[in-house]
């Protein structure tokens, strides 16, 4: 007979497993008892470590979907607005060094193609305007600290596109409470003591401290770096990734605002150091700012110091926090019985937040493609695992695509990271296409991409990339190219103008809340 | 406008033509409106809700034009409708909050000493001779008290059709005859599927709370776009032809 699929046993209680339960369980109705059952399990003795404190746009969705108020989540998750990341001192770390990567995609695309008009334009004269400024209005809301929607705008609803900055422990207990109280998700408060396996090799069921046997037809693991049931227990090897991104230490502090009304700034900034870079993420009471470096080309004092230069006077009182970073992933992310969700499968370093948006997109895919029976499970686990390389790939790419465009000397760190060697197959090819075009959807081609074309465009053009457009056909779209960067203007002048500053919507928000219409 | 505090005293040799107004509604598309207005108002106007630039949250509004600062009622020298509603016939007076910081709740009479209706040739006083209350100034006092206690079942309204999700944008998108298109955003209504899907305990819900000849109030009164959209059409011929017989 075959062995039905009726519940799923989530082992971690931080951002990937609660984010999961409640991804799945919203999918599969388990609160009105006759979906799927989930059950999580996690310790008390075990902190979370909290990384992803940046998302992507899609947590919009995300949230949405599981019935979160997005108002609720203002209030709850220290939450802010995030209009995309801006890189300062990447290029040649000279102060006014900038670029951004805005969420806003360019005007027209992905039909017309801005980016190759923009390079012939900027190569025609001076002082013709960056190019996430010629082809979005985001990077002027940015820099004037504007807001991405009205105190009008529905829920979840954006005049800019938008992602968010959040406390991660305190999202953690927010997506935890509705998940148990809303969604249906049970909720064991205890220690896996042991994991036993059946002759297949699937995992059987859990032993616990206090709760006696935890069993489940699929069992998700969201232990984090310990991948207690992928790693430790199916024995599925760890691939280091570090001989491509060498980053491998964070520091960690929490920066208070000078005063309660203090701008908050509505992207992240990421500001390139002298053996690593600097996050620096606005939340509505605090800033959290950290500084992933390399091991392998500096010291933890010597970290510590660039760390202070960049916070400042504050720095004195605060208590940095150091995390060992492992670049790199699961050979595979689900075998048998067992996936793997979160720090469990992998990490990277989160120049590009990466880490949260693989949990939604990782737990939206289980969701969705739930076998029905154990005996289709491995197909389906098959697919899971090329599609999540498949991802896993493009990301190492994109983060990777950053550190080659540098033209950073300061240290062996940023040389080491232009060595071709270091360099993945599948960027260098794009690299060589992109020499002569602009990158397109025609070079991303999967159902499964992370980065639309319009993100390589930013970050190649941002940095200083030149195309050879000198061999290129001439425009047959001239004039709706024009028409674009015009339509570019009138919007940067209309938003510029309308769109509240971001502190003063986000306290508008506290008090007043959106309407869900 | 410069709001202050009624007094009977200091203000008691204003004199105040009440006729005008209906002219500051002249470029007004939204007028506010309290539940007790709709039956009245659903007679003439499309009752919408829209949401306070301010706040975002829900009012209702009557709606007078078919584009921001269009009001179509507007004739010139006054208002052409057989219903006006309490917030224009109460100016120039206007309903303040006693001590804000004090967080207390004591409305006050308040009067905008900067109003056009404040005029010599104005025929009401706020007092009469004797310095008691004037007729007139009981009239408005009763449009006031009306506008402040109608303000609770307007909340509760929209509280409701909120907790129901009845409530849908309105997206009007209209061709004038002239062939001029327009785009009005920003309005809502009373969704008449949903309505007449909802379940008996949630209709009789709306019953018990006195609400159910609101919402067909405000459903009926939607029909009312189609007189914004003739008089929009009439305005617009008669613009045409006076600029013919300009040439």
């Amino acid at each position: 007979m075959a062995h039905v699929i009726r519940s799923i046993c989530i082992v971690g209680g931080g951002t990937a497993g609660w984010l999961t339960a409640g991804i799945i369980a919203a999918r599969h109705r388990s609160e009105d008892g006759h979906g799927i059952r989930i059950k999580l399990i996690e310790s008390d003795t075990i902190g979370t470590i909290g990384v992803g404190e940046g998302t992507w746009p899609t947590m919009r969705t995300t949230l949405k979907r599981m019935g979160i108020s997005e108002t609720d989540f203002f209030r709850e998750c220290n939450t802010s607005f995030k209009q995309g990341a801006k890189f300062a001192r990447w290029v040649t770390g000279d102060p006014a060094d900038f670029y951004y990567h805005p969420l806003v995609l360019p005007e027209g695309f992905p039909s017309l193609d801005l980016a190759s008009a923009w390079m012939e334009y900027s190569e025609q004269r001076q002082g013709a305007p960056s190019f996430s400024n010629a082809v979005s209005y985001q990077e002027a809301l940015c820099e004037l600290g504007l807001a991405p929607k009205l105190i009008t705008s529905p829920e979840y609803a954006g005049i800019a596109n938008y992602a968010y900055h959040l406390d991660a422990g305190r999202f953690v207990s927010f997506i935890r409470d509705h998940c148990v109280n809303r969604l249906g998700v049970d909720h064991v408060v205890d220690d896996v003591t042991r994991v036993i396996r059946s002759e297949t090799g699937d995992i059987a069921y859990l032993e616990t401290s206090k709760s006696g046997q935890l069993d489940g037809d699929l069992f998700i693991d969201c232990s984090g770096f310990r991948s207690l049931l992928l790693g430790e227990t199916m024995g599925v090897p760890f691939v280091d990734c570090s001989d491509v991104l060498f980053i491998d230490r964070a520091l960690a502090v929490q920066v208070p605002y000078d005063a309660e009304d203090s701008d908050i700034v509505p992207h992240t900034v990421s500001t390139a150091q002298k053996h690593g870079w600097i996050w620096d993420i606005g939340l509505q009471s605090r800033r959290g700012v950290g500084y992933v470096f390399s091991s392998s080309h500096t010291t933890a004092d010597a970290a510590l110091d660039e760390l202070q230069a960049y916070v400042g006077e504050k720095h004195r009182a605060l208590q940095p926090r150091e995390i060992k970073i492992h670049a790199g992933h699961r050979r595979t992310f689900w075998q048998g019985n067992c996936v793997a969700v979160g720090l469990a499968g992998g990490f990277l370093e989160p120049l590009e937040a990466s880490a949260l948006v693989l949990i939604e997109l990782s737990a939206e895919m289980i969701g969705a493609m739930m076998p029905a029976t154990r005996e289709t499970m491995d197909i389906i686990a098959k697919r899971f695992n090329e599609t999540t390389q498949y991802r896993w790939d493009r990301i190492i790419d994109f983060l990777k695509l950053h550190y080659i465009l540098s033209k950073r000397e300061d240290s062996r760190f940023w040389i080491d990271n232009r060595a071709p060697a270091s360099i993945p197959d599948s960027l260098k090819e794009q690299i060589e296409l992109w020499r002569y075009r602009a990158p397109g959807d025609q070079d991303f081609t999967s159902n499964n991409e992370m980065f639309p074309a319009a993100s390589y465009q930013y970050v190649l053009f941002g940095m200083g990339f030149r195309m050879d457009t000198s061999e290129r056909e001439p425009n047959r779209h001239a004039r709706a190219v024009e028409q674009a960067f015009a339509r570019n203007e009138s919007l940067k002048a209309k938003w510029t103008k309308t769109l509240p500053n971001n502190r003063h919507l986000i306290s508008k928000i506290r008090e007043f809340g959106l309407q869900r219409i | 406008m410069h709001l202050v505090e009624l007094s009977r005293a200091e203000h008691s040799g204003l004199k105040i033509n009440p006729a005008l107004a209906e002219a500051s509604a002249a470029r007004q598309h939204l007028i506010p409106v309290v539940a007790s207005e709709f039956r009245k108002a659903a007679t003439q106007y499309p009752l919408v809700f829209a949401k306070n630039p301010e706040t975002g949250r829900f009012a209702c509004f009557v709606l007078n034009g078919l584009e921001p600062e269009e009001n179509l009622f507007w004739s010139g020298t006054k208002m052409d409708v057989a219903y006006l509603p309490l917030n224009i016939r109460r100016r120039p007076f206007f309903v303040g909050t006693a001590d804000p910081a004090s967080g207390a709740n004591d409305n006050v009479l308040c009067i905008d000493i900067e109003s056009p209706c404040l005029t010599a040739a104005g025929q009401k006083s706020i007092v009469d001779a004797d310095g008691s209350d004037s007729q007139y100034l009981r009239e408005i006092l009763a449009i006031v008290g009306e506008l402040v206690d109608g303000q609770k079942r307007t909340s509760s309204l929209i509280d409701t059709v909120l907790s129901l999700d009845l409530l849908s944008p309105i997206v009007l998108d209209i061709v004038l005859e002239d062939g001029k298109s327009l785009y009005v955003e920003g309005l809502y209504s009373i969704d008449e599927n949903r309505f007449r899907s909802l379940d008996k305990d949630k209709v009789g819900m709306l019953w018990d709370e006195g609400l159910m000849d609101l919402v067909y109030s405000v459903i009926i009164s939607t029909g009312q776009i189609y007189n914004l959209i003739r008089l929009r059409n009439e305005r617009e011929s008669l613009n045409r032809a006076w600029r013919n017989n300009e040439k």
